[in-house]
């Protein structure tokens, strides 16, 4: 703690530098205190472990609801698990420095490294405000919508024992059945719970003190049951307050920090230009891209079998055809090209639903009470259904042409009856 | 038998299908959990004691909706005796009640200084717990049991108050019941007034957003990551994995869009030559964007390939630790999704699920078919085991492994 050299540096800048890295530990979940922040950037080991833990808690997705009562449950990992995954994580986002990777296992190192790394992902995007979002309390029911929420809060997956050595395919049939009839639970238990739901938002009709929400949700009516967890759920409140008070102050001041963070890059030294060659390994990725390069190879073939036979018979006609041809040819080249263009935005600009994205608050209320914000059931479930009807039939081809591979297939041992099961 | 990589690949993803089923089993459980245990203090009491359901709409209905009946009320009378006695039990809950209210009435005022809201709010607040005294009437006994030992000098302060802001609203049943509506509508009030502070410090966010110092903050970021990137050592093709996976997504949607489009064209009928010829465009411009797409696809190949990405941990990864990036640009106030009815909600949810359990069927049926085709291709037709993998991969990949055929021999009748 000896050095004061900032006070020489920053001029009438000085209160304003620890008063803005105070709000930033307080506004991240499990912030390590300012004291961690400067020792970091003069690469002490002490302030490591802390800032470790702080990058793993920031780059895991959050446990599911149920574990939100303690923020450092006993089953969170090692350090050394923790640090593999930090890197593992970062590397992937694209971290450009190779000193991280190059850590210690141990987490005792690279405290400069890591107050780096943290900067630089605070840089790249709305980081605060999405663990702001995350950890927001919600007193609201809510259904699951859509698959981010559903992967987020699946939590770090564990290891599992694979099966080595050949399986019997039964042994997979078997898998799709139970996988099936998994999903016929799920959907039961689903239609209990909505009409729970459906039940207690009737019951409490009119309990809410904001008139748009008009009645009750599980939690704020647990609240009436239980003074014990009304005082819980005050003390969560109070925080997330505390939290996002200082998120104000840490926008307001932020630019000291930036100005900071350059003298701590400039404390670093400079790496060597040539890398060293990690292992290659293939990644889970690699795979997901070679199925997306099949199917596209697939479908160009296909195309290509229906377009060049028609051109070829077009061009045969259209011989010749007087000068109007030419007008009405360009006006049917730029219709086809807007047309083509739409086709491209629909998939480089996200998907349809993406209104669904995000968490919403489940509200009862009268179909004929006048409209306010918010999204309507009926909606949803339009786009829904359009989106089923869609999948069912990429299903259906699918399987179509699983069928025409496996007649194909069969060929090969004729005399033999093969009797298909009855029609869907 | 499937040789032991293919089996290792297979089991692996319907594990993963039936781990991520199982998560959402579990998660659906713990709700339901909860509404159950909520529901049993309403539901085992006679549902007839439910009055119409009038009161639920309109509060400011006359009296008679809201007035509870006269046999309700004798049953009340005799709930309330039976409650007094566990009162005493409850002595330690009636300090929590205090204390709710303490901070309620210190935070109130905070709430009216951050938002004008807090006055009608609270008036409405007394109209909902008698609506809650009629609706479920033994539910909202419990609550309003604790206050009953409470220091009466605190009832007239929050009384007076509310008697005050709800004016013309005399439809309360009774006096003794008149206490208990009061002192309910305090212990969920304090949250609520957290809640209220909060709506405000979330919409101070959004205001931020735009300012000025943003901008120079923004231009400081800007420059940090330039300084990083410069300052070491990795040539880098730029592209991170996770940016890779985002584009092999896109690339899977382009491509079903793309074979969607083709099959529409095959399908229609032209009916004149013009037609003919816009069919025949849109297919080679379809063909085209394939082929860019597939450009695309060498270029995510080359850049892995260079790149030299570390696999993640025991092969696993979390998709994208950030996800639903796009929600929180958007205002800060909570999203809300109204529905008017339990048969919709059912409808959504099943709904929901169904394309869930869709989109998984689908991926699966992609993995089988590039795992057990080649199986099928390359195994002797002539052996044994031949006709039983056949049948098999065709119960998978067709039938979503419900249905079986039946194979027979084609004997010639002598």
């Amino acid at each position: 703690m000896g050095r004061r050299r900032l006070r020489g540096h920053r001029g009438d800048a000085v209160g304003a530098l620890p008063e803005a890295i105070a709000a930033l530990s307080q506004t991240l979940p499990a912030g390590p205190s300012p004291e961690i922040f400067r020792r970091a950037k003069f690469d002490r080991p002490e302030a490591a472990p802390a800032l470790w833990q702080l990058l793993f808690r920031v780059l895991s997705p959050l446990p599911a609801d149920g574990a939100s009562a303690s923020p450092a449950s006993p089953t969170s990992p090692a350090l050394e698990a923790q640090v593999h995954l930090v890197k593992s994580a970062l590397r992937s986002q694209g971290y450009p420095r190779r000193a991280l990777a190059q850590l210690p296992e141990d987490g005792s190192q690279g405290s400069r490294e890591l107050l780096l790394a943290l900067a630089w992902l605070l840089a790249r995007g709305p980081l605060l405000e999405q663990l702001l979002a995350q950890t927001r309390v919600r007193l609201g029911d809510e259904i699951p919508l859509c698959e981010c929420e559903a992967l987020a809060s699946a939590g770090p997956l564990p290891p599992r024992q694979e099966a080595d050595g050949p399986v019997d395919i039964r042994h997979l049939q078997w898998l799709m059945g139970k996988l099936r009839f998994q999903w016929r639970n799920l959907i039961t238990s689903q239609q209990e719970q909505c009409a729970l739901l459906g039940k207690i938002h009737s019951y409490t009709r009119g309990c809410h003190s904001d008139r748009s929400l008009g009645h009750l949700s599980v939690a704020e009516t647990e609240l009436f049951r239980d003074p014990e967890g009304g005082r819980q759920l005050l003390q969560r409140l109070e925080s997330e307050n505390a939290r996002l008070e200082a998120a104000l102050v840490w926008w307001r001041q932020e630019l000291v920090f930036w100005k900071w963070m350059d003298t701590v890059l400039g404390a670093c030294p400079l790496e060597a230009s040539q890398p060293t060659f990690l292992p290659r390994i293939p990644t889970v990725g690699a795979s997901e891209l070679e199925l997306v390069a099949r199917e596209l190879q697939a479908l160009h073939e296909e195309l290509r079998g229906v377009a060049e036979p028609r051109r070829v018979a077009w061009e045969a006609r259209a011989g010749g055809w007087g000068p109007e041809w030419t007008a009405v040819q360009r006006a049917s080249q730029e219709a086809v090209g807007r047309e083509l263009a739409t086709l491209q935005r629909a998939w480089e600009q996200g998907e349809a639903l993406a209104q669904t994205h995000g968490p919403r608050r489940l509200v009862k209320r009268d179909a004929g009470a006048s409209g306010g914000p918010g999204l309507r059931a009926a909606e949803l479930i339009g786009v829904l259904r359009s989106r089923e009807t869609c999948l069912e039939a990429v299903l259906g081809r699918l399987q179509t042409r699983c069928w025409q591979e496996l007649t194909r297939l069969a060929g090969a041992r004729p005399g033999l009856l093969w009797i298909l099961p009855p029609g869907r | 038998m499937l040789p032991a990589d293919c089996s290792r690949r297979l089991v692996a993803e319907l594990r993963d299908a039936l781990d991520a089923c199982a998560e959402r089993q579990r998660q659906l459980e713990r709700s339901l959990r909860v509404s159950r245990r909520l529901l049993r203090t309403w539901e085992p009491e006679t549902p007839a004691a439910e009055p119409a359901p009038g009161p639920e709409t309109n509060e400011e209905v006359p009296p008679p909706a809201c007035t509870p009946s006269r046999q309700e009320l004798k049953e009340l009378e005799l709930l309330t005796q039976a409650l007094e006695k566990a009162v005493r039990v409850r002595k330690s809950m009636s300090k929590a009640g205090e204390r709710h209210k303490a901070l309620s009435l210190k935070s109130g005022d905070a709430a009216t200084s951050a938002s004008t809201a807090s006055a009608p709010s609270r008036a409405s607040s007394q109209a909902g717990s008698q609506a809650s005294e009629t609706k479920p009437p033994r539910g909202a006994h419990q609550t309003t049991v604790p206050a009953r030992g409470l220091p009466e000098g605190r009832l007239p302060s929050v009384g007076d108050r509310t008697r005050m802001a709800r004016g013309a609203r005399a439809t309360k049943p009774g006096p003794g019941l008149r206490d208990q509506q009061i002192t309910a509508s305090a212990a969920p009030q304090a949250p609520e007034a957290f809640t209220l502070k909060e709506k405000g410090l979330w919409a101070q966010f959004s205001s931020t957003q735009t300012s000025d110092s943003r901008d120079a903050a923004t231009t400081a970021k800007t420059q940090f990551l330039q300084k990083m990137k410069m300052t070491s050592g990795w040539p880098g093709s730029g592209l991170s994995a996770a940016e890779v996976e985002a584009e092999v997504g896109l690339l899977r949607k382009a491509c079903s869009l793309l074979r969607w489009r083709m099959e529409e064209e095959l399908s229609a009928d032209p009916a004149d030559w013009m037609q003919e010829y816009h069919c025949l465009l849109t297919l080679e411009g379809l063909q085209a964007i394939t082929g860019r797409c597939l450009h695309r696809v060498q270029e995510l190949r080359a850049a892995v390939a260079g790149q030299q990405l570390k696999p993640w941990p025991e092969g696993r990864c979390p998709r994208a630790s950030m996800p639903c990036e796009g929600r929180t640009d958007s205002s800060w106030s909570p999203q809300l999704l109204l529905y008017s009815s339990t048969k919709e909600l059912q409808t959504l949810a099943a709904l929901r699920l169904r394309v869930a359990m869709l989109e998984q069927q689908i991926h699966l049926e992609k993995v089988l078919m590039a795992e057990l085709f080649p199986l099928v291709s390359t195994r002797d037709p002539q052996g044994p085991s031949w006709l039983v993998l056949c049948r098999a991969v065709h119960s998978l990949l067709c039938e979503g492994g419900e249905r079986f055929l039946t194979i027979l021999r084609d004997e010639p009748a002598d």
